[in-house]
């Protein structure tokens, strides 16, 4: 039997984690955020250099989009439009403050890459390590057979990065960081994925019963 | 490279090998360990991730004027894709950082978990970006 931290030194040394990533990296932790900055780099810088060209022509494009819009609606639309004077919004995915952000997408896959050094490292030391050709036996029991796994493994892991996506966070960003500040939609969202989880491994021990 | 790239890779690799090391010791590359937190017979990792919670909570207000603003907000995905993340999570043992805690673990179908996960962020953004198009608040890091 392996053994593991007892439960109060985990929570120290997951906060120890949360920390140092403040402290270092100057904002809150966040995983899903560094997989979309590392999934998504090429499109971020595309999205980066449009919105260069875009602010360094404001002043063609406002001229162009002025004359066009007295040609479709005339006056009276303009000055609609001049009081809202709204904000021009990304219509895109990606947040614009996310754009401004100086750090390269490489840290990001450095931060991500890093994970599994150090996890490497801490496993081979304390002799937890050993290649394993499934996740555990129990995992096994519950999947069937190794192609039977690998295809639950893989639309699993579909479901993780389509899910913490959408949610906008995952563990970290709203479990750990998000709860700790007592923000409402992270409390709900690490609510909601704690029971889903619950439930369905209920699900699966209730059904290779 | 300039010199604050380099150490913003140096940060946030150093946190990033911190990060896996405590993982690794709490127990949450291990299933078996996971599916006893989840089914209630085993509740240490749960208290674990609780506690760092409640000190971080404490930590954070006492700097509060150095932490920064978090966006996170309700959307129409929050609870949807809470609920798909929390299903992957029961079936494949791994959120986005224990898949690497995992590989690290040597437990060589996380590879399948990866490129799932990969494949998924992917799609996400793509159908984002073509239907959905609010703010998801993901973090703006």
């Amino acid at each position: 039997m392996i053994e593991y931290w007892p439960w109060w030194i985990g929570a120290l040394g997951l906060a120890g984690v949360c920390l140092a990533y403040l402290l270092l990296v100057g904002r809150l932790l966040g995983v899903s955020g560094s997989w979309a900055k590392v999934v998504g780099w090429r499109e971020n810088r595309l999205l980066r250099q449009a919105n260069e060209e875009f602010a360094a022509n404001q002043d063609e494009m406002s001229d162009a989009l002025m004359a066009e819009t007295l040609a479709q609606f005339g006056d009276e639309a303009l000055q609609e439009f001049q009081t809202e004077a709204s904000p021009v919004k990304g219509a895109s995915s990606v947040d614009i403050d996310n754009l401004e952000s100086s750090t390269p997408w490489t840290a990001h896959l450095t931060f991500l890459l890093c994970m599994f050094v150090g996890a490497f490292v801490t496993a081979y030391l304390s002799g937890q390590f050993e290649l394993r050709f499934e996740l555990s036996s129990m995992h096994s029991r519950i999947f069937g057979d190794t192609w039977e796994v690998w295809l639950a493994l893989l639309f699993g892991g579909m479901m993780v990065g389509f899910g913490t996506q959408m949610a906008g966070g995952c563990t970290s960003g709203h479990g750990l960081s998000g709860c700790a500040r007592l923000i409402p939609a992270s409390l709900l969202a690490t609510l909601v994925f704690m029971v889903s989880a619950v439930f369905l491994s209920m699900l699966m021990e209730v059904m290779i019963r | 490279m300039k010199t604050a790239q380099i150490k913003s890779h140096f940060e946030y690799g150093l946190v990033g090998i911190l990060f896996g090391a405590v993982l690794t010791r709490i127990g949450f590359a291990d299933y078996d360990e996971l599916h006893k937190m989840f089914i209630l017979s085993d509740m240490r990792m749960m208290y674990s991730f609780a506690g760092a919670v409640a000190i971080s909570m404490i930590v954070l207000l006492l700097l509060n004027n150095r932490v920064p603003k978090q966006h996170k907000i309700f959307q129409p995905g929050t609870v949807p894709g809470s609920m798909l993340f929390g299903f992957g999570w029961a079936i494949t043992g791994a959120c986005p950082s224990l898949v690497f805690v995992q590989l690290g673990h040597g437990a060589l179908p996380a590879v399948f978990t990866m490129m799932g996960i990969i494949f998924g962020v992917w799609l996400y953004r793509k159908l984002h970006g073509r239907f959905f198009g609010w703010d998801t608040g993901t973090c703006g890091v």
